[in-house]
């Protein structure tokens, strides 16, 4: 991809995340909206292979009708309440219908089925693009039009993503589908909790992004796109692989790690909103994507296959990695004690 | 409900419904985000009338503009879709399933 244009695209993507995040008009929301939609679709498509060009169409049109139904649902708000303000939204079957734009861009189910198919299309930075940066403006939008939300209807939608994004990552092998179902799941964590907490929402929002990353950037440095991929990485980068078991059990939620914090503040939070049947069927389902990560973890570093390798071989490069690797694993696996202190200052 | 409400909301939603249950072509499918963004057009257009809003007119200049691009780019995905999957048919894209 020429330079220049990859550098417009992505200036074009900073700005759209940046309108909206700090727009206070729907139709600038929208605006942001449609330039980050727009921005994206070449980094998508850049390797002119028939999956790229699939993935770009399936998620042309899935956002461009997100859009639109997001920008329908703040029209009809105008047309009965006179106001085009993000946070006056108060006509109930917009309220609905923005719930369900919103779901269709982040990706919540059951409007979930685009996602898994376009990161599979891409190159692994390109999806770490598309599960993170452009999660953020759409986030912002339901951060903001939190207090009109209904309740009901968000923590079915987190409950259903949460089971889909658990039980359909059981049956994957490439590992862009596997984090696809990953980001699913922890997107039903933010969306159960953004009605009575909503900055303890971002606070998760802004961890999974930091997993997810040192994640994608390690799989990245040795070019894993499959299990079987995986199998063989620690030829490559023993160190690394290492450090991708712990960044997976951080995105798990395991204890010791930075990912036990926000899965921790979540079910205390539902616990003192009387919901404690919702905190154990959530703590539940966590427990197949527990399963997932670990089969992650175990084909990147604990066992050599028992059978003669029937892949090609990896061989060692002294390859530069990128050292942002390194800060967001080193982030992603020792924050949790200093929970108290971003709990306090976000 | 008013006829005017009637009319732009009754053609968002048949072209909603057209663009997620007629999947044949991808051409229909831009035809119809198309029509989705006129009504939108339509509605944000009356909208400064009725309530007589004079500084809100330039808002719909500015979300036609954003769909003509969209509208740009969905055809120059038609262009690439023709090119790789030799015909614009929704059941070709079928690559990347789980």
């Amino acid at each position: 991809m020429n330079p220049h244009a990859k550098l417009i695209c992505t200036l074009s993507l900073i700005t759209g995340s940046t309108i909206t995040i700090s727009s206070n008009h729907w139709v600038m929301a929208w605006t942001g909206l449609e330039i980050n939609t727009l921005a994206i679709i070449p980094l998508i498509s850049k390797s002119h292979h028939p999956r790229a060009v699939e993935a770009s169409i399936k998620y042309f049109l899935v956002q461009a009708a997100a859009s639109a139904l997001l920008l329908f649902s703040s029209m009809s708000n105008a047309w009965t309440t006179g106001q085009w303000d993000i946070t006056q939204l108060t006509n109930p079957t917009s309220c609905l219908l923005l719930t369900a734009a919103i779901a269709i861009k982040l990706g919540l189910a059951p409007f979930h089925f685009w996602f898994p198919e376009v990161l599979q299309g891409t190159s692994l930075t390109t999806a770490l693009l598309l599960s993170t940066v452009m999660k953020f403006p759409p986030m912002t939008i339901l951060f903001m039009t939190s207090s009109s939300l209904n309740p009901t209807m968000l923590t079915t939608l987190a409950l259903i993503s949460a089971t889909l994004g658990g039980w359909m990552g059981l049956n994957q092998t490439q590992t862009r589908k596997i984090l696809a179902f990953s980001s699913i799941s922890h997107m039903g964590w933010m969306a159960v909790i953004i009605i009575y907490d909503p900055k303890l929402s971002i606070l998760t929002f802004y961890l999974y992004v930091l997993m997810t990353a040192a994640v994608f950037l390690s799989l990245n440095t040795t070019k894993t796109l499959k299990l079987s991929t995986m199998m063989t990485s620690w030829t490559k980068t023993p160190v690394l692989n290492a450090t991708l078991m712990l960044a997976l059990l951080s995105l798990a939620g395991l204890p010791p790690l930075t990912g036990f914090m926000p899965k921790w503040l979540i079910l205390q939070e539902l616990t003192k909103q009387e919901m404690t049947v919702t905190a154990v069927i959530i703590s539940m389902l966590s427990l197949l994507g527990l399963f997932f990560y670990l089969r992650l973890a175990y084909y990147a570093t604990i066992t050599l296959p028992p059978n003669s390798a029937n892949h090609m071989k990896q061989w060692h490069i002294n390859k530069h990695t990128n050292p942002m690797t390194a800060i967001l694993t080193s982030l992603s696996t020792t924050l949790l004690p200093l929970s108290p202190m971003m709990l306090t200052s976000i | 409900m008013s006829l005017l409400h009637l009319c732009f909301y009754s053609a968002f939603t048949l072209s909603g419904l057209g663009l997620a249950f007629h999947r044949t072509h991808f051409i229909s499918a831009l035809l119809c985000l198309e029509s989705m963004m006129l009504s939108l057009y339509v509605a944000l257009s009356i909208w400064p009338i009725q309530t007589q809003t004079p500084s809100f007119t330039l808002i719909p200049v500015l979300m036609l503009a954003f769909s003509a691009c969209e509208a740009g780019t969905g055809l120059a995905m038609l262009v690439s879709s023709t090119r790789t999957h030799g015909s614009d048919h929704l059941h070709n894209l079928n690559l990347l399933q789980c």
